[in-house]
């Protein structure tokens, strides 16, 4: 602003419009008021900004404490769900083992027959001799132990009015079997 | 601007000197007031920071951070079809703080109730199975070691449902804490081959000690900040080492037919007052392991119940014992390979045969002397005959033989202290060994090793490495540590077609023929019946009775061997005849082989 060169070319510029300026003049009111009421509204900006800002911040940290909250109670569901899914499916292999099934199939009659008789389609040949299952392991405690199934009751052994919602799926009817399947009539 | 600011301060200058003095006295006393609290919060700082600074970080690290395990998986052995034999879950122990087991309020129907330490161990013991008065028990002794005693344990290794029924009673003394857990949901399926962890975690036997390296898992730890009520504080700094999963173990066993082989192996075992037992099927085409069966079985899951310590292990895999007559096939197989003989070359077979070296070979009943073909001396089961067929080779070709059979070497199975057997070198056999190793005394075998000699056989005289193990699958999906596959040629495949072919009229022609017989299919498979050690360097009064043999014969695809030791009740080749017949049966009809449409060869088994 004390530079010479830029008053001099200022003072150069202003001729021209001389008139123009001199139009511009009027009256203005006492300094006071005018000087005071700026600082005012500065001072209320920055306060209510403040103010602002303080109640942004209280909200949004309310709003993060709430979310760790909700956060937490899901993470321990989603804890307790995973446990429940774990504990349903280490049942649901535990009754798929080998033990468990044929303890349930000979619990319905079923009987395992490890004499399997072919028919040759080619020319109708029978290979093997069709015979009756012996039931070879009927009867036969399970001699391959599962200690994981121990107090588990076959499905045959269920009461008969137990519904199927429960743990286990409930049989109804268990069929009648005879002592060793009858040997079957066709010809 | 720079002629106001000056105006300015001219103005300010000249409102301040009658106020002067008294200005500079409260600048001073300001200071002072401003330097003391300043020398307060100084040494408060001081105070905080150095002074007792490793007493409050302590108790701050206490109230507000949280340190949790995080607990990696112990990876899974699962048999082919991805079936579980052994897996991880999670278990909890229920733990409490005796010197804080007092009675306490609990509202039950809007009302206060006060619960005693009596009722609430009665809460506890009706969840987690045990009386009242045990937990008291424990409460006392806690208290009695301790007076401040803070930790017992309730019970150990509950599952998720005891947890949540003590958790439920809410009393303020008990806790909890996970206790990751080894569980084989096939109970004792394969039970002997997996083996089975101590209470700690730590390997014992099995694959489980085996395969560790790609098993065992690396528990990781997070530590963050919480708040009184246990939240975790949002934005707390959060460090933490991530936990590694154990990698999973696949085999190449099949869960559900090891199942059928223990229980038809078991059925036998007992009815014939076996010591032991085991069987093997075994894949001809590739080596694996389809099934290892092992009498008694262990179930890993209760390893208690085993009372007998060598009954916790795979004999299938240890126990090396002297295979006996089913040992005659491979020395048939090396003679005919070697061209020292053809199926129809003839020998006498005397009752007692004395080589010239100094052996004494007799058979095992009284006959006159026969004119026999190799197909004969197999049929007979003939020592004597054996002997004069195998003496056609030198000891060291049959060494050599031998040793390209895997005879004296572990298989690859990879198992842990799996036995090689006993094959004594060349040198150091005498007379008689070198005569009783044609007919498989004086020397050694697993019931794997048997099996894969009948592999050999079988495969055209290609011998594939015994397989258990398909890798260890990574996280990603990768397969780590394969085994490698390549088969080595035994025999010529002429030499393993005519063995085959003997096999096979001894499948037909045995004694046992009533016992092993599957209708539709041609087997070849031969019996052996030895006399076991008696540990004193002697032979007991016991036998090994065992069956070795595969199926399809036209189109060979499965071996099963099965070796019952001591059966009382029965001790010979008919004991262990029925279960390769149950056994083979199952496994063909499992798989889907086709049945043999060409009939079998008939070979002279006299001259």
């Amino acid at each position: 602003m004390s530079d010479n060169l830029a008053r001099v070319s200022l003072s150069i510029e202003r001729e021209p419009y001389e008139a123009p300026a001199r139009r511009g003049f009027r009256l203005v009111s006492a300094a006071p008021n005018r000087r005071t009421r700026p600082r005012i509204f500065y001072a209320l900006t920055a306060v209510a900004g403040m103010a602002a800002i303080i109640v942004a911040q209280l909200l949004l940290s309310v709003g993060i404490s709430q979310g760790a909250y909700e956060i937490s109670s899901l993470q321990s569901s989603q804890s307790e769900l995973g446990r429940t899914a774990a504990s349903v499916s280490e049942d649901l292999v535990r009754v798929s083992s080998p033990q468990s099934l044929a303890t349930n199939a000979e619990g319905l009659g079923m009987v395992s027959n490890s004499n399997p008789v072919y028919l040759r389609l080619s020319d109708g040949a029978v290979l093997g001799a069709p015979a009756s299952a012996s039931g070879s392991q009927a009867g036969a405690a399970s001699l391959v132990p599962n200690s994981l199934l121990a107090g588990s009751t076959p499905l045959s052994a269920l009461p008969e009015d137990t519904t199927g919602t429960g743990e286990t799926l409930a049989i109804t009817s268990a069929p009648v079997v005879p002592a060793g399947l009858a040997a079957p009539t066709t010809r | 601007m720079s002629v106001r600011n000056s105006s300015a301060r001219q103005t300010g200058a000249r409102t301040n000197p009658t106020n002067s003095r008294s200005s500079r006295r409260r600048t001073f006393f300001t200071i002072v007031v401003l330097f003391a609290v300043i020398g307060v919060f100084l040494v408060r700082l001081v105070d905080i920071q150095v002074v007792q600074a490793d007493s409050l970080t302590a108790d701050s690290v206490g109230n507000r951070s949280v340190g949790q395990v995080v607990y990696g998986s112990r990876g899974e052995v699962v048999d082919a079809n991805g079936v579980v034999l052994a897996g991880t879950v999670m278990r909890y122990n229920i733990t409490m703080s005796p010197v804080n087991a007092t009675p306490f309020k609990r509202t039950v129907d809007g009302k206060k109730v006060v619960i005693s330490v009596a009722e609430a161990a009665a809460e506890i013991g009706a969840a987690t199975g045990q009386t009242g008065d045990a937990i008291l028990l424990t409460i006392g002794a806690a208290l009695e070691a301790n007076a401040k005693a803070n930790f017992a344990y309730i019970a150990q290794k509950v599952d998720v449902d005891v947890l949540r029924a003590v958790q439920e009673l809410h009393i303020p003394w008990t806790y909890s804490e996970n206790s990751p857990s080894r569980v084989y949901p096939n109970g004792a399926v394969a039970g002997n081959m997996l083996g089975y962890l101590s209470g700690e975690g730590v390997p014992q036997a099995g694959l489980e000690s085996g395969q560790d390296t790609c098993l065992a898992s690396t528990n990781g730890s997070e530590t963050y900040e919480k708040g009184a009520d246990g939240v975790r504080i949002p934005g707390s700094s959060v460090t933490s080492t991530e936990a590694v999963d154990g990698g999973d173990v696949i085999t190449t066993i099949d869960s559900d037919l090891n199942w059928f082989v223990q229980q038809t192996l078991a059925a036998r075992a007992q009815e014939t007052g076996a010591a032991w037992a085991t069987a093997v099927v075994q894949d001809v085409k590739t080596g694996k392991l389809l099934a290892v069966a092992d009498y008694p079985s262990v179930d890993p899951n209760n390893v208690g119940g085993t009372k007998n310590p060598e009954d916790r292990g795979s004999r299938a895999f240890t126990q090396s014992f002297e295979p006996g007559s089913t040992f005659k096939a491979l020395t048939m197989a090396s003679v005919l390979d070697a061209g020292a003989a053809t199926l129809e070359t003839g020998i006498v077979a005397p009752y007692r045969y004395l080589p010239a070296n100094g052996a004494n070979i007799n058979d095992s009943h009284a006959h006159p002397d026969q004119h026999m073909t190799l197909t004969g001396v197999l049929i007979d089961s003939s020592n004597t005959g054996m002997s004069k067929f195998g003496e056609k080779l030198t000891d060291q070709q049959r060494y050599d033989y031998m040793k390209a059979f895997g005879v004296g070497t572990p298989t690859e199975t990879g198992f842990p202290r799996e036995d090689g057997g006993i094959l004594h070198p060349v040198d150091e056999w005498d007379n008689q060994t070198s005569y009783a190793t044609m007919f498989g005394q004086g020397l050694t075998t697993t019931a794997l090793q048997v099996a894969s000699i009948y592999q050999t056989i079988a495969n055209d005289g290609v011998r594939m490495p015994v397989q258990l193990v398909e890798g260890c699958r990574q996280a990603d999906g990768t397969m780590a540590n394969v085994p490698d596959q390549v088969g080595t040629r035994v025999l010529s495949e002429k030499a393993a077609q005519d063995t085959s072919d003997v096999l096979e009229m001894v499948y037909q022609k045995s004694w046992v023929q009533s016992k092993w017989n599957i209708p539709g299919y041609r087997v070849a498979a031969k019996t052996g019946t030895a006399q076991m050690p008696d540990g004193q360097g002697g032979y007991s009064n016991g036998y090994l009775v065992s069956v070795s043999g595969y199926a399809p014969a036209d189109d060979p695809q499965y071996v099963v061997s099965v070796s019952i030791a001591d059966p009382v009740k029965l001790n010979t080749s008919a004991a262990p005849a029925p279960v390769f017949q149950e056994i083979m049966s199952q496994v063909l009809k499992k798989y889907r082989a086709v049945p043999s449409g060409v009939t079998a060869p008939d070979l002279p088994s006299t001259w």
